[in-house]
């Protein structure tokens, strides 16, 4: 068998319609990624009683633990739970009639939630201490001081480790296969198995999953060019 | 599903699971020990600014980093026979599990050889200048001085590395390789409580990596004794300070190396 360069090219055109869910399954688990991640920073970085031992537990065993059985855990296990609360309510809704790319989007926002939230929480401490102390003195309240000084700048400090684990949830994407949902690595395989030319396909989803990746990064440094432009050292 | 949780199956599978250990930490093993080789191969012409090589070094960098493991394993499992037949060697005999182990091993000599650049060039440069200063050749610099230092500071993202690995190889059990993932996946195709065997799996997987971590730590503490006052501070507040030098380590990596 022969190395078949126009395949490629075909299967890079067809690859280009399983983008969309890639970008979706990505876009969405990193967002809630982030609110999950500023939520637990914020327990873990002002030690709420409770809630803070929870936390940590949450964060350390998810980041030790492969996210494929994560998704297998949420894939088996959260239908399981599901149907056993409705059943004990009487409700007649049953798991099946969730779709399975939610529990993609479930599972992956759980698992992105424990490495954002290190992010936050890095970006946070980054933040000189005499900052929130100055808004404390004009008079601010602490979410106050939070949303308006801390965060700006916990933003502009995590964000080449916001952009680092982005670019990782979209390389973990392709796990979603293991829940049958149609990304990129999905597609590829399709569209190899009429023809048997799996090396041609894989390498025009390797080529797709590298431009985005690179355009990831382009996005990130023009976007921290400009959110660091008040920084200019000893000039301001 | 349609069977109800049962916790006995989990230190069922828990147990029938712990022989697959193996196959995994083989993996993991091998193709550390290979990309580490691959990795300062790699890292050298940045370092050095070698001509042709460098662009070379950047390229294989940049693929190995910017795609993801899933698709490199695919590309090797059906890329590598194929272009092997073309110099006539014939590997269709040759079992997955190394054609896995060399992805893994490419895959993270990409990671290791910019940890590696990135440790070297956070070695203060007035070492090296101090060492040649005394006398020493630029072998004996690196070998006595910079390596040592740079040891220590790589460590922390050694150890995330190496976890990262682990957990990566639970994508081998996509080309057939029955290793935990593998196994945990065929154990209850009778009993059908995949649910307990796929807890017993994050449970193990979620054992080794706090091992590692924990073995990471004290050779890191080891490396950097010399270091006292470092050394106490991460002892008075060991999360964030971990945290931080994590962290730094990984930005660290996006400075330009250094020259030796």
């Amino acid at each position: 068998m022969k190395l078949d360069p126009a395949f490629i090219w075909t299967a890079f055109i067809e690859l280009l319609s399983a983008i969309p869910t890639t970008l979706e399954i990505a876009g969405v688990s990193v967002l809630c990624g982030i609110l999950i991640g500023t939520a637990v920073a914020l327990v873990r970085i002002y030690r709420v009683p409770v809630l803070h031992p929870i936390a940590s537990a949450y964060v350390t065993f998810i980041r030790g633990t492969p996210m494929l059985t994560h998704l297998l855990l949420i894939l088996f296990g959260l239908p399981m739970l599901i149907d056993a609360v409705a059943e004990s309510l009487g409700i007649p809704f049953r798991s099946v009639s969730i779709p399975m790319i939610g529990f993609v989007y479930i599972s992956f926002s759980i698992t992105e939630g424990a490495y954002m939230s290190e992010v936050v929480r890095s970006g946070m401490l980054a933040v000189n201490r005499g900052q929130i102390e100055a808004a404390y003195a004009v008079g601010m309240t602490t979410p106050q001081a939070l949303r308006r000084i801390v965060f700006p700048q916990a933003f502009a400090a995590a964000l080449p480790n916001l952009s680092n684990s982005a670019i990782g949830m979209l390389h973990a994407t392709t796990l979603a296969f293991a829940a049958s949902v149609v990304d990129i690595n999905a597609k590829a395989q399709i569209v190899a198995a009429t023809n048997w030319k799996f090396f041609e396909a894989y390498l025009a989803a390797a080529l797709l999953f590298w431009g985005l990746t690179f355009l990831i990064e382009r996005l990130t440094a023009l976007l921290e060019k400009r959110i660091n432009s008040y920084n200019r050292g000893g000039v301001a | 599903m349609g069977t109800s949780f049962d916790i006995s199956y989990v230190f069922d599978y828990f147990v029938k699971l712990l022989p697959y250990i193996r196959i995994t930490l083989t993996i993991v093993g091998c193709s550390l020990l290979i990309g580490l080789g691959i990795g300062l191969l790699v890292a050298l012409p940045r370092m050095y600014r070698i001509p042709v090589l460098q662009r070379f070094s950047q390229v294989y960098v940049s693929f190995f980093r910017g795609t993801p493991i899933l698709i490199q394993l695919f590309l090797f499992y059906y890329g590598m026979p194929e272009m092997l037949k073309l110099i006539h060697i014939d590997v269709t005999k040759v079992p997955a599990l190394y054609f896995v182990i060399f992805a893994y091993a490419l895959h993270t000599g990409a990671f290791l050889s910019e940890s590696i650049r990135g440790a070297v060039g956070a070695v203060d440069r007035g070492q090296v200048e101090a060492a040649y200063a005394v006398g020493m050749t630029g072998y004996q610099a690196f070998g006595r001085i910079v390596l040592p230092q740079a040891l220590g500071i790589a460590i922390p993202v050694f150890a995330n590395l190496v976890i990262a690995v682990l957990k990566d190889t639970s994508l081998a059990f996509s080309l057939g390789i029955m290793e935990l993932t593998g196994k945990s996946q065929t154990l209850p195709t009778m009993s059908q409580h995949f649910f307990e065997a796929y807890l017993s799996l994050a449970l193990i997987y979620f054992i080794i990596s706090i091992a590692l971590e924990k073995l990471f730590f004290a050779v890191e503490r080891r490396l950097l004794r010399y270091e006292g006052d470092r050394d106490r501070d991460g002892r008075a507040a060991s999360g964030r300070k971990w945290l931080n030098r994590r962290f730094s380590g990984r930005l660290e990596l996006q400075k330009e190396g250094a020259r030796p």
